[in-house]
C-alpha cells in the first residue's frame, strides 16, 4: 500500500514536470497547500506541506485565421468625422463605421430604412414641409478598446448602456450646421428651416432655430424650408449622421482617432496610423452582426496606382483599381479579365461653354462643338474604362436621369458641319475667320485630361476643321480662373469639370450645378451681360425649380427629363462626355458588389478565406 | 572653434526666419484657397467664411504670420496657435483631425531611416568605386565603373523602382512589393523598435534603400574620382612619393582625405534632401514618409504643412552644412575658423 502511493505520488510528480515542460510558455507557478502521503524513515505518514504547482492550462486550439480583407484605401482619410468628409476616401471610411437615418439599396438606389425604419410627411402649423421619422432603439453606441482589443458598449455617467437616439441625430445635424465646426458640405442641409441662416451667421438665428427636433428618444422631426420629395436621401447623407456629443465635447477635433472614436456602424476601427494604414475589426454588437462575415479589414494608403496594381497581383490586396496604361495588358490577360469589372461611379464628365463668350453666345456653335464629338470612340480608345458615351448629364441611378442616350445631341458630323456653316454664313465669317477668335479649352493638369483633351482637339479639326488650342492650369488655379467672377475675357470658351452624386437625385445635378439662381452656373446662362451680373430665368430654369417642389415621382421624372433636354439639346449650354465607371479588378476568393451609387461597403462583402490561404501559400 | 560654432548657431534664426516668411507669402499668394472647393464642387460663401473663420484666414496677413510665429495668446486673441517659437507648427487644414507636429513626428522618421541606409549604401559603393576607378584611370575597371555610374545616373527613379518591383518582389519574390515595416511610436524619436528591427525590417527597406542609394552612389562615385585624380597630381603627394611612403599611405592618408572634401560638401544638402523625404520613391514604394507632404500640401494649399515642413528642411540643411564645413577642419589641415 505504501510503496503504491509512492509510486503514484512519484509518477504524479514527474509527469506534472513534463507537462509543466512542453508547454510553450512558461505558466506561473503558484503556492498550494496539500495533503500528500510520504514514506518518512520507513513509515508512512500523512503530512501538510506547501508545495508548488502549476496551474493546469488548457491548450487553446489553434485559433482560426480571421476573415481578413486587404485593402487599399488609396489616400489617407481626410477625416473620420461625419460632419467633415467631403470626399471618397472618407465617406467609404464613415459609412464602415457610422449608421445614417436611411440608406440607398445597394442595387436599385432607392432611399430604404436604416436607423429610421419610417419615415412620413406632414406640415407644420406654418404650412412648412416637415417629415418625422421613426428610429429602432437597438443600435449601441460602441468603443474599440485598443489594450484589450475588445469593443464594448459606451454607457452614459449613470451607467447605462448607450444606444442612438433621437437626441443623437439632433446634435449631430445641429453640429455639422454650426459655424464653428466648419463644415464644408454643411451646404447640402440647407433644404431644412432655418439652416442657412444659422450656417451663415446671421443674427438673431441659434442653433436651436433649424428645423430639427427630437420629439421623443426615438422619433426625431425635420421641418424644411421648401418642400423637397427627396427629402428622405438627403437624411441619409454623412453630414445628417446620429454623432457622440459627449465623446466630441470631451476630446474635440482628436474624438475621430482610434481607441477614442466612438461609432455605431457594422465596424469599429483598429488602428490608424496616419498616412500608413487603418484597419477595421467588425462590430460584435452590431444589430446584423450575423450577417457580416468580413472580421478584420487590414486598410494600407498607397497613392500610387500602379504599386496598388503590383500588390493585387502578388495577392497582397484583394481588390483594387487598374491604372491606364495596364488596361490593355489586364484585358489581353486570360486570368486578369476575369477578374475585371466596370463599376459604375455616379458622375459625369463634361465639358462647359462660356455661353457668353463669342462665338459660344451662339447655340449653333455649341451644336456643331458638341455633336462634333465621337463619345464612343473617345471611351474606346482613350479612356479605355467602359465608361457610358453621356449626352445628358445625371448618370444612371439618379433619381429622374434619363436613360444615357436618349435625351441630347450625339455624335453627328454631318449636322455639327452644318450648324457651323449656318453660323459662319450669318455672320459672313469664313472659316479662317473663326479660326482667328483664338478657341481655348482648359483642363485641370492631369495626364488624363490631357489625352481627352488632344483626342477631342482633333476630333474638332477632323470635322469642322476649327483649330481648338488646349491649355492646363494646376487644379486650385483653375477652378479659380474658371469662377464665375472671373471677367469674361479672361475665361476659356471651353473648360472641363466632373460633378458626382452627394445624393441620388436629379436636385443635386441640373438644379444645383446649372440653375442660373440655385446653381452654381459657371456656363453664364441666361446672363444680361458677359460677366453674368444679373441672370434672367430661361423655360430649363423654371423646371428644376417645380421638379424640386412637385410630390409625384413620376411627374418629377417628367419634369427633369425635359429639363435635361432642354439643357442639351435646345440651348447645348455644356457638351456632356461620359459618365464615370471605376476600372476594378477583384481576386475570385472575393464576393463584393459595385452599388450603383459607389462605395465600398465591406459588410455587405464575403471572402472565402481557405481559397484566399491556398493562393498566398499559406 | 566653439566660438565659430555659436556664431553659425545664432546665424541660423535669421535664415530660419527667412525661410518661414517666405514659404508662408508665397503660399499664400498662388491663387486658390484651402476651402474654396470640395472636389469640384464650389462651397458657398458662408462656408468658406466659417472655415476661413475658424483657421484665422480671414486675418490680415500681418496678423496671420504673427500668430504663426509667436502664437495667440501672446497677440492676445483666442485660438489654439502656440506659435513655432514655442514649437508649434500649427494644425493641417486638410487632415483636420492632425498637428503638423503630428505628421512630422510620424512621416520624418521613416524619411530618415530610408534616407540614412540609402546614404549609407550610396557611400559605401561610391567612394571605393570612385577610387578604384581614379587608381586605375583609363583601365577597364574605370571605364566599367564610369559606365555603371552613368548608367545609374541617367536612370531616374520614377523609372528604376517600378523595374525594381516588378523583378525583385513579383517575380523573383524575394521582398514585398511596398509599404516599411517600421511602426510609430519610435525608438528615440526615429529609430525603429528593436523588436520591429528584424529581417522583416530590412526586407521592405532592400528595394527602396537600393533605388535610391544606387542614384545617389553614382554622383559620389564620380566625384570622388574626379577630385582624386585632382589630388594625386599636386606637389605634396609627389613629395610623400619622393619621401618614400608607401603606395598605399600615399593614398589613405594624404591623397583620399584631401579628395573627400567636395563629396563632403554635396554630402551636407544630399544629407538634408533624402532625410526630409524623396516624394518619388516614397510614392511608389507606398511610404509613409514627409517626402509626400513637400507636393501635396502645396495642391492642397494646405498653409501650415507646407511652411512646416520647409522649416523641418530648412533646419536640417542648415545644421548639416554646419557640419560639413566642421568637416573641413578635420579634412584639410589648411582650413581654420578661429
Amino acid at each position: 500500500m505504501s510503496k503504491k502511493l509512492f509510486v503514484l505520488v512519484a509518477l504524479l510528480v514527474i509527469v506534472s514536470a513534463l507537462l509543466a515542460a512542453c508547454q510553450p510558455a512558461e505558466p506561473e507557478t503558484i503556492e498550494v497547500v496539500k495533503t500528500v502521503v510520504v514514506e518518512k524513515e520507513g513509515k508512512t505518514v500523512v503530512e501538510t506541506v506547501i508545495v508548488e504547482v502549476t496551474p493546469e492550462v488548457v491548450e487553446p486550439e489553434a485559433a482560426p485565421v480571421p476573415v481578413t480583407l486587404n485593402w487599399n484605401w488609396g489616400t489617407e482619410p481626410p477625416t473620420a468625422d461625419p460632419a467633415l468628409a467631403t470626399d471618397t476616401t472618407s465617406v467609404d471610411l464613415i459609412r464602415n463605421l457610422f449608421v445614417g437615418l436611411t440608406q440607398f439599396d445597394p442595387v436599385t438606389a432607392e432611399v430604404i430604412p436604416y436607423l429610421a425604419t419610417s419615415w412620413e410627411q406632414g406640415e407644420d402649423e406654418e404650412g412648412n414641409q416637415t417629415w418625422t421619422f421613426t428610429l429602432r432603439d437597438d443600435i449601441a453606441w460602441v468603443n474599440y478598446d485598443p489594450t484589450t482589443g475588445e469593443t464594448v458598449q459606451v454607457t452614459d455617467a449613470d451607467g447605462n448602456p448607450r444606444f442612438v437616439n433621437a437626441h443623437d441625430v439632433v446634435y449631430g445635424v445641429k453640429r455639422t450646421l454650426d459655424p464653428a465646426t466648419g463644415s464644408d458640405y454643411a451646404y447640402v442641409l440647407y433644404i431644412i428651416k432655418n439652416a442657412a441662416a444659422v450656417n451663415g451667421g446671421e443674427e438673431g438665428f441659434t442653433l436651436d432655430d433649424i428645423g430639427v427636433e427630437a420629439l421623443d428618444d426615438w422619433t426625431v422631426r425635420f421641418t424644411l424650408e421648401n418642400p423637397a420629395g427627396f427629402f428622405p436621401s438627403i437624411a441619409g447623407m454623412w453630414v445628417a449622421s446620429p454623432m457622440p456629443q459627449w465623446a466630441i465635447d470631451e476630446w474635440g477635433d482628436k474624438w475621430t482617432e482610434a481607441g477614442l472614436i466612438v461609432t455605431n456602424g457594422p465596424y469599429v476601427m483598429e488602428s490608424w496610423i496616419h498616412g500608413s494604414e487603418l484597419n477595421l475589426v467588425k462590430n460584435p454588437l452590431w444589430i446584423d452582426a450575423d450577417n457580416v462575415q468580413i472580421e478584420r479589414v487590414e486598410g494600407v494608403m498607397i497613392t500610387e496606382a500602379s504599386t496598388a496594381f503590383a500588390l493585387y497581383e502578388n495577392n497582397d490586396l484583394d481588390t483594387t483599381g487598374v491604372p491606364l496604361p495596364e488596361i490593355d495588358r489586364v484585358k489581353a490577360d486570360p486570368e486578369l479579365s476575369a477578374q475585371l469589372y466596370n463599376a459604375p461611379v455616379p458622375c459625369t464628365y463634361y465639358y462647359g461653354f462660356t455661353n457668353t463668350k463669342p462665338p459660344f453666345d451662339d447655340p449653333r456653335v455649341r451644336k456643331a462643338f458638341s455633336m462634333a464629338i465621337d463619345r464612343q470612340s473617345l471611351v474606346d480608345n482613350v479612356t479605355k474604362g467602359g465608361q457610358i458615351p453621356a449626352t445628358s448629364f445625371a448618370p444612371p441611378g439618379i433619381f429622374g436621369a434619363p436613360e444615357p442616350g436618349t435625351v441630347g445631341l450625339g455624335y453627328d458630323p454631318e449636322a455639327a458641319k452644318a450648324y457651323l456653316q449656318e453660323y459662319l454664313d450669318e455672320k459672313g465669317m469664313t472659316l479662317d475667320d473663326f479660326n482667328a477668335m483664338d478657341i481655348t479649352l482648359m483642363h485641370n493638369t492631369s495626364e488624363g485630361h490631357a489625352l481627352i483633351a488632344a483626342a477631342i482637339q482633333q476630333m474638332w479639326k477632323d470635322v469642322l476643321g476649327v483649330d481648338v488650342r488646349v491649355e492646363n492650369q494646376e487644379w486650385k488655379v483653375y477652378l479659380n480662373t474658371i469662377k464665375n467672377s472671373t471677367p469674361v475675357e479672361e475665361m476659356p470658351h471651353i473648360w472641363r469639370l466632373g460633378w458626382c452624386a452627394d445624393y441620388p437625385d436629379e436636385n443635386n445635378w441640373v438644379h444645383e450645378v446649372f440653375n442660373v439662381e440655385a446653381g452654381a452656373n459657371r456656363l453664364r446662362r441666361g446672363c444680361v451681360d458677359p460677366n453674368c451680373e444679373e441672370v434672367v430665368p430661361s423655360k430649363f430654369d423654371e423646371l428644376t425649380f417645380q421638379a424640386q417642389q412637385e410630390q409625384d415621382p413620376a411627374k418629377r421624372a417628367e419634369l427633369y427629363r425635359e429639363a435635361e433636354r432642354i439643357l442639351a439639346e435646345e440651348e447645348t449650354a455644356y457638351a456632356p462626355i461620359y459618365h464615370y465607371t471605376a476600372v476594378n479588378v477583384t481576386k475570385p476568393w472575393l464576393t463584393r458588389n459595385f452599388p450603383p451609387l459607389g462605395g465600398n461597403d465591406f459588410f455587405n462583402w464575403t471572402i472565402d478565406m481557405d481559397a484566399k490561404l491556398a493562393a498566398q501559400g499559406q | 572653434m566653439t566660438k565659430y560654432i555659436i556664431r553659425r548657431i545664432l546665424g541660423f534664426i535669421p535664415v530660419l526666419f527667412v525661410i518661414v516668411l517666405f514659404t508662408f507669402v508665397l503660399m499664400r499668394s498662388i491663387p486658390g484657397g484651402p476651402f474654396d472647393f470640395a472636389g469640384d464642387k464650389s462651397l458657398p460663401p458662408q462656408v468658406v467664411a466659417n472655415l476661413e473663420a475658424k483657421y484665422h484666414l480671414d486675418w490680415p496677413m500681418w496678423k496671420q504670420f504673427l500668430s504663426y510665429l509667436i502664437g495667440d495668446d501672446l497677440l492676445g486673441e483666442e485660438g489654439t496657435s502656440r506659435g513655432i517659437i514655442r514649437g508649434d507648427l500649427g494644425i493641417s487644414l486638410r487632415y483636420r483631425s492632425q498637428t503638423v507636429n503630428d505628421i512630422i513626428k510620424t512621416t520624418l522618421p521613416i524619411s530618415a531611416q530610408l534616407g540614412i541606409m540609402s546614404l549609407t549604401l550610396a557611400l559605401l559603393i561610391g567612394i571605393p568605386a570612385g577610387i578604384v576607378a581614379a587608381l586605375n584611370q583609363n583601365s577597364w575597371l574605370d571605364y566599367t565603373s564610369t559606365f555603371i555610374a552613368i548608367v545609374f545616373l541617367s536612370v531616374p527613379n520614377l523609372v528604376l523602382a517600378p523595374i525594381l518591383i516588378w523583378v525583385f518582389a513579383l517575380k523573383l519574390g524575394w521582398f514585398p512589393v511596398a509599404t516599411w515595416a517600421a511602426k510609430p511610436p519610435y525608438l528615440l524619436g526615429f529609430l525603429p523598435q528593436l523588436d520591429q528591427l528584424n529581417l522583416n525590417y530590412f526586407k521592405h527597406a532592400a528595394l527602396p534603400v537600393f533605388a535610391l542609394g544606387t542614384s545617389f552612389s553614382a554622383s559620389i562615385a564620380r566625384l570622388t574620382r574626379a577630385s582624386l585624380l585632382q589630388v594625386i597630381r599636386e606637389d605634396y603627394i609627389r613629395t610623400a612619393r619622393a619621401k618614400g611612403l608607401r603606395e598605399r599611405s600615399v593614398i589613405v592618408v594624404h591623397a583620399l582625405k584631401n579628395s573627400l572634401i567636395p563629396v563632403v560638401t554635396v554630402i551636407g544638402p544630399l544629407f538634408a534632401a533624402v532625410v526630409t523625404g524623396t516624394f518619388i520613391v516614397e510614392q511608389i514604394f507606398g511610404i509613409n514618409g514627409m517626402g509626400k507632404h513637400f507636393v501635396q500640401s502645396i495642391g492642397n494649399r494646405d498653409y501650415q504643412i507646407i511652411t512646416g515642413v520647409t522649416l523641418v528642411y530648412g533646419v536640417i540643411l542648415v545644421t548639416a552644412n554646419l557640419l560639413v564645413d566642421i568637416a573641413y577642419a578635420w579634412l584639410d589641415p589648411r582650413i581654420r575658423y578661429d
